[in-house]
């Protein structure tokens, strides 16, 4: 709606005058009574904002400000006065002379957030302000999990939070580096941009196992975390078994997962064996690499292995006499 | 079919803990642009709902009565080093500051993987007055923003990082 410029209504800059009279400031469509009382509005803010200029104070804040700079905030009048800053970390009281310039230290602002300068004589304003960041300088990595076996999608997730050496969180966007290298395979690397201070990465393990160094770096600031690639699953389990009169060995052979990494000493393969007596099972954990048991047998019977969710081959045992 | 998000309304007004001077502000969550790792469980939504509640209701006590206790469980880490400083350097100066708290609308957006870390964008409606002693030298109502890390603690979700900005990144979500 078009308006006509013989009643346009300056906004005032005092929000304590806005906050006071919270009356429509732009109203040329209004009634006639809602323009009088616009007008009547205008005629108040204006004595309230002369009286302001002619004695009461004022200040002045920063547009913008950066953690750990410090600046410098201007208050009006004249007179002794209090200045008051509350930060997200801090709060400042001191008694000023009103008029000067009031200088914030460093120290005083170094978390980035809302500030709220208050200067009071015979009566108080205030103003708020933000301060954001500093440039990025460190980063808080972490990586899940600390063991993952190998050979598997999506297993390790990384994430780094970016902040300024005050530990702010840096919100304009950056770049972070991750690396992911392992002893004689090749290297993985990947960039990911911030978004709200936060980068991620989701990568698959590699088929190889062994201790996977995954590197989060920021400019020249990095930060490192060990991942332990462990073999998977054994995979292809044989067995081979001699008969000796009424007992067989059974032996596997050396047990390794589907990426031919050697399945840790420890895991446990069942060996089943069904003859005339019955079934029986036995656990073995692999030693060196293999896992051998020696069974009782009477007639002819079978053998098979198992290790995890992974099943072996069975083996046939002649009855023997 | 099981909703891709969560929208949770917390507003316990009734059971607040014995030791709290007021009822919990109402945090409502909207976790429908939540990701990687979504959808969010609706047991963990209405946990960091409350928990989110419990920590303001805690900033606001430690800020109005100048002590750090009340942080402590519900506000750790960075932000809590930081409020710390925030309530020791009022209590020398003799200030302290009561928030009169309408509620919080949280965007959930970031969450980790592997379910250890959750960012939200927080749009509050807070009344702020300041005082020097008995003294009001400052009121006003503002509408504001934060910028929220939360993590899993034994038994709750804790806020590691609250940091106020600029409004914008939760408005009209």
């Amino acid at each position: 709606m078009m308006q006509n410029p013989s009643q346009r209504i300056v906004i005032p800059s005092d929000p304590a005058c806005r906050k006071q009279f919270p009356l429509p400031w732009v109203g040329s469509e209004g009634s006639g009574v809602r323009r009088r009382t616009t007008v009547a509005t205008i005629i108040l803010c204006t004595v309230m904002m002369a009286a302001i200029s002619a004695g009461a104070q004022q200040l002045r804040v920063p547009a913008s400000a950066i953690a750990g700079a410090g600046f410098a905030i201007t208050t009006f009048g004249s007179g002794n006065g209090t200045f008051y800053l509350l930060g997200p970390a801090g709060a400042v009281k001191k008694k000023i002379q009103l008029g000067s310039e009031v200088q914030v230290d460093e120290s005083q602002a170094r978390s980035a957030g809302r500030y709220t300068a208050i200067v009071c004589g015979d009566s108080c304003s205030s103003m708020n302000f933000f301060v954001s960041a500093a440039a990025p300088a460190k980063l808080s990595f972490i990586v899940h999990p600390s063991r993952v076996p190998v050979g598997k999608a999506d297993a390790i997730s990384a994430v780094a939070f970016a902040f300024d050496k005050y530990r702010n969180l840096v919100l304009t966007p950056i770049t972070v580096d991750f690396r992911v290298t392992l002893k004689d395979a090749p290297e993985v690397a990947r960039s990911e941009e911030t978004k709200d201070g936060i980068a991620w990465m989701r990568l698959a393990s590699t088929k190889r196992g062994g201790l996977a160094d995954v590197v989060a770096s920021l400019g020249s600031n990095s930060d490192k975390r060990i991942v332990q690639q462990v073999p998977s699953d054994a995979c292809n389990l044989r067995i081979h078994a001699t008969r000796k009169v009424d007992k067989i060995e059974v032996e596997t052979d050396p047990v390794k997962d589907c990426s031919g990494n050697a399945v840790p000493d420890g895991t446990i393969v069942s060996f089943t064996e069904m003859d005339e007596d019955g079934k029986s099972t036995v656990d073995a954990p692999l030693k060196r690499g293999i896992a051998k048991v020696t069974m009782p047998i009477r007639g002819a019977g079978t053998v098979s292995v198992a290790s995890g969710v992974a099943i072996g081959n069975e083996i046939r045992i002649g009855g023997g006499s | 079919m099981r909703k891709q998000a969560c929208a949770v309304l917390f507003a316990l007004l009734s059971f607040a803990p014995a030791f709290s001077a007021g009822p919990l502000p109402s945090v409502v969550l909207n976790a429908d642009q939540i990701g990687p790792r979504a959808p969010i469980e609706e047991l963990t939504g209405r946990n960091i709902a409350r928990d989110y509640a419990r920590a303001w209701q805690a900033l606001e006590q430690a800020l109005e009565q100048d002590r750090e206790e009340p942080l402590e469980g519900n506000i750790v880490g960075f932000a809590n080093d930081s409020f710390a400083r925030r309530i020791a350097e009022q209590r020398k100066s003799g200030l302290h500051v009561r928030i009169v708290d309408h509620g919080h609308k949280l965007v959930a957006g970031f969450y980790a993987p592997n379910g250890d870390a959750m960012q939200l964008h927080d749009s509050a409606q807070l009344e702020i007055q300041t005082f020097d002693g008995s003294k009001m030298i400052q009121q006003e109502t503002i509408p504001a923003h934060y910028l929220v890390l939360m993590t899993p603690a034994a038994d709750r979700w804790v806020v590691r990082l609250l940091e106020e900005v600029p409004g914008t990144s939760a408005e009209g979500q």
